[in-house]
């Protein structure tokens, strides 16, 4: 039975039409070009003038802070609600944690925004960075708990009664057993807090106030005032960065990333 | 009748893996066809072939005269029971069998009579509406069975229909898969390692090792009259005995030399030479075993033997003999016992004897064969 | 009692940040549609309906369809590719399998707004696409390939995709293959195979497919901002004017309670089909 080709071009189209913009995107960065529109030539001048924007770099700052801080947190109080599902999962508390830990993820980003705009204007919070920082770790909690359970799920939880009868006592348990086991699980999940921190903008633009920048805040700023050549060597620099981050990721966590999230 | 399913010089590989390699073979109409092997012998990549899931490298087959080589499983008249049913879960008892005619746009009224002259036949009328996740392993196979059978094909496959069964359950699948080929007559080719299976259905077997075919008859052709050391072994227990022609007897038997044991009359049906090597056959329950040494006789082989190990199974008792250096498998069935009978014991002074026409010379031996007859007594116990 | 206060210490947290910054501001929302807005920009005293009856004097229907319609276009088109997809990865030998696993997943980790960006030059009048399409006569120079519904439904497709193709591919490797040989042995034409065995077979995935394409759709506001025009515009974009041009939270508020419903209604179609189906199944399995 000759097995048919078609989902297989249809998947190679797929993959074509999810890098081929990405591709020119990137080529484009080395562009001599100021719009983009042919080939002028090699150039880093793009990249040049990037490092000369002091509003970029103030904005990956403020990102790179908020992320860090974001990341902490939400794996605190991820892992934290991670063990109550894991442990009491039977108890009407923890179901309904459970629909508080997963609802967020099916809300469409607009809406988060919206609504936590809402309060903190009601609550009178000045916007600013805190907001965002409050914002981000409402939707990464969410995350890193689903990634943390995933992995929770995947043990055989005789060991942790199997720590407590050689003489270990929570503590000990926690540490020497408990924490090396969910290690690639809490790096999986602060990874997937720290790149939806770096990444989000929606959320970020209805929190973030006048005053306060974040990168991406900063990237729509440029497109919607058409600096298109300074995007591309930013972008670019991100891809690398991301494709990194991905590869080291890969080997951290073999291919679990994905393996509770959904 | 003449061959209805044919299978010319065909052959697949699965990357360095040759699965068959060069294999012709002819299914008579209204056969049932055993493919008999170890697993990886090939067998089911033939069945493969001939339901179309696989297309060979090399060579062709045929359907009823029609070449149908390339032909998508679809377009053949021809319907697999697979070893795991592949009863689709999210359909009815009714809606598995019926899939076929209504694939094929049957008119409503005769899906209808039909599905229920199947479900009648496998005596689950009853359950119709009831899903595949509901019914137990036989009511599943018998289920696979009739979403085949409903479509009346040329040639029904059965890949291992019966391994997923616990004992009882398979012993009576296998009178029922019985009746139900003299019942509807239509060619079968089925595909099994159990060679009990393969012997009490079939009309003929193919015994098949490493991608060839080692030898094709009836059951009691390939039990009695092995060609290989792999097809006596295989099916059945059996001695071998490494032996040299010395002379012709008068015209059909021979004498054979065998080291450390009086020489041995054979019946030589092959015409093999004095002075070539060959390899002696013989069922362990040809040979007879007792502590009198029985009336000589020409046609009769006779040596003495020491017992070394006794294994009693109730209708029959395994010794195991040391003859001449060799040792040697005897299985007796106990015709009359006496509880007061004094019985053989480890370590006794023994003859055993065989009639010639009870060795069989074989044309092809691999060493290594033995190791398929060495078997521990607890695998006795399965036959 | 031990338990109970271990239980509290590992939930709390989690559930006290949630409950303060969304439930607490999920229902915000619903109240604040009933408050009249103040000139600063903020919420004024008092109770008012006004707002809602606004919302229906309003052409809102107009955008509130098109946001249906947009959406529920991107959701088909994503099945329609990310089906065959998902079944390749499955079908694919598992060595390549993680690789081509790898490449799907990739994009997710990307920049959002740099994908879009990439897109918005890619469909720029003087960028590649088009002169390709000119240069094909199958464009002339004037065709506009940005700032209208296509390219908002084409980057829409772009972004969901990945996360169409996974649960898809999750539902297919769970998958038994050999149904899909047993249909075609049965008779069946491998695009009736497909659509009778195979469909079936990963309806989960395609459910959790659609929920997951559908739902961000329904809410996308950055797309129709940079790659639409003014008449591609969606709910989000409205939601997003009240907010940063009017000022005017209580009207956002009304307008994020319409997506919310928008939202709402195919989630709980799905788990009110899905509670009435396996309901049954589940009693009779403990029968059986």
């Amino acid at each position: 039975m000759r097995r048919s080709r078609l989902p297989f071009a249809v998947l190679a189209f797929v993959l074509v039409f999810f890098y081929l913009p990405i591709l020119i995107l990137v080529v484009n960065s080395f562009n001599a070009s100021r719009f983009g529109s042919g080939w002028q030539g090699f150039s880093l001048r793009w990249y040049v003038r990037l490092f000369q924007e002091a509003e970029i770099w103030q904005a990956a700052r403020n990102t790179l802070v908020i992320a860090v801080s974001v990341t902490l947190v939400s794996l605190v109080l991820g892992t934290t609600a991670a063990l109550a599902l894991h442990r009491f999962a039977k108890t009407r508390l923890q179901r309904l944690h459970y629909t508080f830990i997963y609802t967020p993820l099916v809300v469409p980003e607009i809406l988060m925004g919206i609504s936590l705009l809402m309060a903190f204007v009601s609550a009178g919070v000045p916007l600013g960075l805190t907001t965002i920082f409050l914002a981000h770790v409402t939707f990464c909690v969410s995350y890193v708990a689903l990634v943390v359970l995933g992995r929770l799920q995947d043990f055989d939880d005789a060991v942790v009664e199997a720590a407590q009868d050689l003489g270990a006592d929570w503590w000990t348990t926690a540490r020497r057993v408990l924490l090396p086991m969910l290690a690639p699980g809490l790096a999986a999940g602060a990874l997937l807090a720290f790149t939806l921190s770096v990444d989000d903008f929606v959320i970020t633009f209805f929190v973030a106030g006048p005053g306060a920048t974040t990168l991406p805040i900063r990237i729509y700023s440029m497109i919607k005032h058409g600096a298109t050549p300074l995007i591309n060597a930013l972008s670019t620099l991100l891809l690398t960065l991301t494709f990194l981050t991905v590869g080291a990721s890969q080997r951290l966590s073999k291919n679990k990333l994905f393996g509770g999230g959904s | 009748m003449g061959e209805f399913l044919e299978f010319r010089d065909v052959a697949k590989a699965f990357g360095p893996i040759q699965a068959v390699d060069g294999v012709s073979l002819e299914i008579k109409k209204g056969e049932f066809f055993s493919l008999l092997g170890p697993s990886g012998c090939g067998k089911t990549t033939m069945l493969r072939l001939a339901a179309g899931f696989e297309t060979p490298d090399r060579g062709r087959v045929f359907l009823d005269g029609a070449d149908i080589t390339g032909l998508p499983p679809n377009r053949r008249r021809v319907n697999t029971i697979f070893q795991s049913y592949a009863l689709f879960p999210h359909l009815s008892v009714w809606d598995n069998i019926a899939f076929g005619l209504e694939v094929a746009k049957r008119p409503k009224a005769e899906i209808r009579r039909e599905v229920e002259a199947m479900l009648r036949l496998i005596q689950m009328e009853d359950q119709a509406g009831k899903k595949p996740g509901q019914l137990s392993g036989g009511q599943k196979q018998r289920v696979a069975v009739a979403r085949a059978l409903v479509n009346k094909p040329q040639v029904l496959l059965l890949d291992e229909p019966l391994a997923a069964l616990d004992l009882k359950l398979r012993q009576r699948m296998l009178i029922e898969l019985d009746m139900i080929h003299d019942e509807v007559g239509i060619t079968f080719l089925y595909v099994t390692h159990d060679q009990g299976e393969a012997m009490s259905l079939s009309d003929r077997i193919a015994v098949m090792d490493q991608g060839r075919i080692e030898q094709i008859g009836t059951p009691a052709e390939i039990y009695e009259a092995p060609r290989t050391s792999f097809v006596a072994a295989f099916i059945g227990d059996t001695n071998f005995l490494e032996s040299e022609v010395a002379d012709g007897l008068d015209g059909e038997y021979c004498r054979l030399r065998i080291s450390g044991f009086p020489d041995v009359v054979a019946y030589n049906d092959k015409g093999i030479r004095p002075g070539h090597p060959v390899f002696l056959s013989v069922r362990p329950e040809k040979i007879r075993i007792s502590r009198d040494r029985p009336l000589p006789d020409t046609r009769i082989n006779v040596a003495p033997a020491k017992v070394e190990d006794v294994i009693y199974l109730g209708p029959t008792t395994k010794y195991w003999v040391r003859a001449g250096g060799q040792r040697v498998l005897v299985l007796r069935q106990h015709f009359r016992f006496f509880l007061d009978e004094k019985p053989i014991r480890w370590k006794d002074d023994v003859w055993i004897w065989w009639h010639g026409d009870d060795g069989f010379m074989l044309e092809g031996f691999r060493k290594g064969d033995e190791k398929l007859v060495a078997s521990p007594p607890q695998k006795v116990g399965e036959e | 009692m031990k338990k109970k206060i271990q239980e509290a210490a590992l939930t709390i947290p989690s559930f006290v940040w949630l409950l303060l910054f969304f439930l607490v501001p999920t229902l915000l929302v619903f109240v604040l549609a009933f408050r009249p807005p103040d000139p600063y920009g903020g919420i004024g005293p008092g109770w008012t309906t006004a707002t809602i009856r606004d919302l229906a004097r309003h052409p809102y229907w107009v955008i509130a369809w098109r946001t249906l319609w947009a959406s529920a276009v991107t959701t088909a088109i994503c099945l329609a590719l990310a089906l065959p997809s998902g079944y390749a990865v499955a079908r694919a030998s598992p060595r390549r399998r993680n690789l081509l696993l790898m490449m799907v997943i990739v994009p997710f980790w990307t920049s959002f707004l740099i994908r879009v960006f990439a897109w918005r030059s890619l469909l720029h009048p003087e960028g590649p696409v088009k002169k390709i399409l000119v240069l094909l006569g199958l464009a002339s120079p004037q065709t506009p390939l940005l700032y209208n519904n296509a390219a908002v439904i084409l980057v829409m497709t772009y972004t969901f995709l990945p996360f169409a193709i996974l649960p898809i591919y999750a539902a297919a490797e769970k998958f038994d293959f050999r149904l899909v040989e047993a249909a075609r042995d049965l008779g069946a034409r491998p695009l009736q195979a497909f659509r009778k065995v195979f469909l079936p077979g990963v309806r989960q995935g395609v459910v959790t497919a659609v929920l997951i394409v559908l739902i961000p759709a329904l809410g996308s506001y950055v797309i129709p901002d940079l790659v639409g025009g003014p008449s591609s515009e969606m709910l989000g974009n409205k939601i997003a004017q009240r907010v940063f041009v009017d000022r005017n939270l209580p009207h956002a508020s009304a307008l994020s309670v319409v997506l919310i419903l928008a939202v709402l209604a195919p989630l709980l179609a799905v788990l009110f089909r899905q509670r009435k189906k396996e309901k049954p199944e589940i009693i009779l399995e403990e029968g059986g």
